[in-house]
């Protein structure tokens, strides 16, 4: 006999979502906000991870940008790097992607409430970082003194712009950004590593939880940077990127030692990662 | 007292499953023993003492490659896979391929469950042979398990000179166990054959204190990333998951993968957290040893030697135990 297995019993089923935004946000990044067909909410929490699909081209993990407290819809912020993501800057308002997930554990919202908070985001690491920024601007109550330090390599590079705009003049956190080098004179602000912006920033390190998502390359000198203020190693929070091909902790290919980051990561502390060999 | 068929009345008790059942049995071929779908006309001429088939048969589950789904070619409607609701019982499966099943169980069947994988695990019944022709490069009574060990099987049948000795472990192999065919006569389990021992005392500890040993770059310089080491293990399960495109649909469709594949983990723009084949070597390894030993309390390897008679440079499981243990920290 044979039967028509319901699809829904399939764990790499993606649900349909339609695209219903572009904006693009510098020469190789956009930012795209989906919608789910069905009308239901992603569900995610800052720091979580979806696989999106294309059919014909693939699936990619990509962390979600939006913050939870934004609903209807969800944003992904994607630089055009490899087939899918290069794919997914051609599509236009109105096309059709499969989503699955949300996957992994995400930043930890329960341990942060009531204590300060020091972001440190290089590049496009500020993607899944403006999650949690946006969710703690919007319970600000919730949360203690708000540093966030922004570097990324020329003034060119700089993405959400307005939203940058924005938390520069906001009174709820305090906010610094620099750029690695600068040619021209277009940009006036700090230039130079984002460990130059430490000096600058203020903070209790026995209240503070710092939070620093960046390519590889960064977290060596800010985590050096951290523990030189004095924050303790498990009070120091990072987001590692693996290939989470399934998102679901079988297929392998995100394994760091015998974890694997898409179900127990990707956010991990400094404590953690420091025990685990090839972590960073 | 044990319960005995004799050779005949279990060619035609198979004969019987082969009507009512999906039967897959190892088929001998041109020297190469594999697990394929039999009929009843070809009972007769199983081998079943075989040492062991070129590939596990971890393949009825979780398949070479397999689609998942397809989607129509209007990128939105979701096309299942055609399936079918029939039983199956996989024949002359040995102890060290069924360990190698109840290992990849510990990760597909926990939450959240592979829905693939399951579906045929749930429809399938083990009938065991109990191996009597263990190959020189098997060991694995030192990784727990035992030619003739029944554990993780339904129905185990072990060889005498009388016929099999029959032992159903499940309530699925006591439903099946072909009652009016067997008989009752005082004849004993036969001691199992010789299998040489792999010293494994102590292996996770050592490896934890020698992850950074130029031992592994030295082991795996010779290396030629194939593959094959993964492919027949018994309880390897890494995958790839890659969409073809149709006539009329596109195709997800999952495929066997390996940790020792280069580019296995390198992620968007270029960077590899895993670069080196040495390194790769290593976690795979350490995932044996070590990682899911920590996570689950067992070894992952059932000591059924396919790697060792597969790999193409004589990377040997059994030399790399040893060698371990003598490493210097």
């Amino acid at each position: 006999m044979v039967m028509q297995l319901s699809a829904k019993q399939s764990l790499h089923l993606p649900r349909i979502a339609e695209l219903i935004r572009v904006e693009k946000l510098s020469d190789r990044e956009k930012v795209f906000e989906f919608k789910f067909d069905d009308g239901k909410e992603l569900g995610q929490m800052p720091g979580q991870f979806v696989e999106i699909s294309i059919f014909g081209v693939g699936e990619a993990p990509i962390s979600v940008t939006s913050s939870p407290t934004h609903r209807g819809s969800f944003e992904l912020a994607v630089r055009a790097t490899g087939s899918l993501t290069n794919k997914l800057h051609t599509l236009e308002k109105g096309a059709k992607v499969g989503i699955r997930g949300p996957f992994g554990n995400g930043f930890p919202i329960q341990t942060l409430k009531g204590k300060d908070i020091l972001f440190v985001a290089g590049g496009i690491g500020l993607f899944p970082l403006r999650s949690l920024i946006n969710y703690v601007l919007d319970n600000r109550k919730d949360f203690g003194e708000v540093n966030t330090l922004f570097g990324c390599r020329s003034p060119q590079e700089r993405l959400f712009i307005g939203q940058l705009q924005e938390w520069n003049t906001c009174k709820d956190m305090c906010f610094l950004e620099t750029v690695d080098r600068c040619s021209d004179d277009s940009w006036t602000g700090n230039v130079g590593v984002i460990t130059t912006l430490f000096p600058k920033v203020s903070f209790d390190p026995a209240k503070t939880y710092a939070i620093v998502v960046g390519p590889p390359i960064m977290y060596r000198f800010v985590i050096a940077e951290c523990l030189k203020k004095g924050l303790a190693e498990d009070h120091i929070i990072m987001s590692l990127e693996r290939r989470m091909k399934c998102g679901v902790g079988k297929c392998g290919h995100c394994q760091i030692n015998g974890l694997y980051c898409c179900q127990e990561g990707p956010v991990f502390t400094y404590a953690q990662v420091k025990s685990l060999k090839e972590a960073v | 007292m044990n319960r005995i068929i004799v050779d005949n009345n279990l060619r035609s008790w198979l004969k019987e499953l082969a009507e009512k059942y999906t039967l897959v049995a190892p088929v001998t071929s041109d020297g190469v023993t594999l697990f394929k779908h039999v009929k009843g006309s070809q009972v007769d001429s199983l081998d079943l003492q075989y040492s062991n088939t070129a590939v596990s048969p971890k393949g009825c589950f979780f398949p070479l490659s397999e689609t998942m789904f397809s989607i129509g070619s209007d990128g939105v409607n979701v096309i299942a896979p055609v399936s079918t609701d029939r039983e199956v019982v996989i024949f002359g499966i040995h102890p060290c391929d069924a360990a190698g099943i109840a290992l990849i169980d510990r990760v597909f069947l926990a939450e959240p469950t592979d829905t693939h994988y399951k579906e045929k695990r749930d429809r399938t019944i083990l009938i065991g042979l109990a191996c009597n022709a263990p190959s020189p490069e098997c060991f694995c009574p030192s990784v727990g398990g035992g030619p003739a060990n029944p554990m993780y099987l339904d129905i185990l049948l072990t060889q005498t000179s009388a016929g099999y000795i029959v032992q159903a472990t499940t309530g699925k192999g006591k439903e099946l166990t072909p009652a009016a065919r067997m008989e009752e006569k005082d004849i004993p389990l036969p001691p199992p054959p010789h299998v040489t021992p792999v010293p494994l005392e102590g292996v996770s500890e050592m490896m934890r204190r020698n992850f950074d040993s130029p031992y592994w770059d030295r082991v795996a310089d010779r290396c030629l990333h194939c593959n094959i080491c993964s492919y027949v293990c018994p309880c390897c399960y890494c995958f790839d998951i890659r969409d073809y495109m149709g006539k009329d649909k596109i195709d997800r469709v999952r495929s066997w993968e390996s940790c020792q594949s280069a580019g296995f983990t390198m992620i968007a723009g270029g960077h590899d957290p895993r670069p080196t084949k040495g390194a790769r070597l290593r976690q795979r390894w350490y995932h044996k040893l070590l990682y899911f030993p920590e996570l689950f309390g067992d070894i992952k390897c059932t000591g059924c030697g396919r790697c060792v008679r597969s790999c193409p440079v004589n990377i040997d499981i059994r030399e790399i135990i040893t060698d371990v243990q003598k490493l210097n920290v």
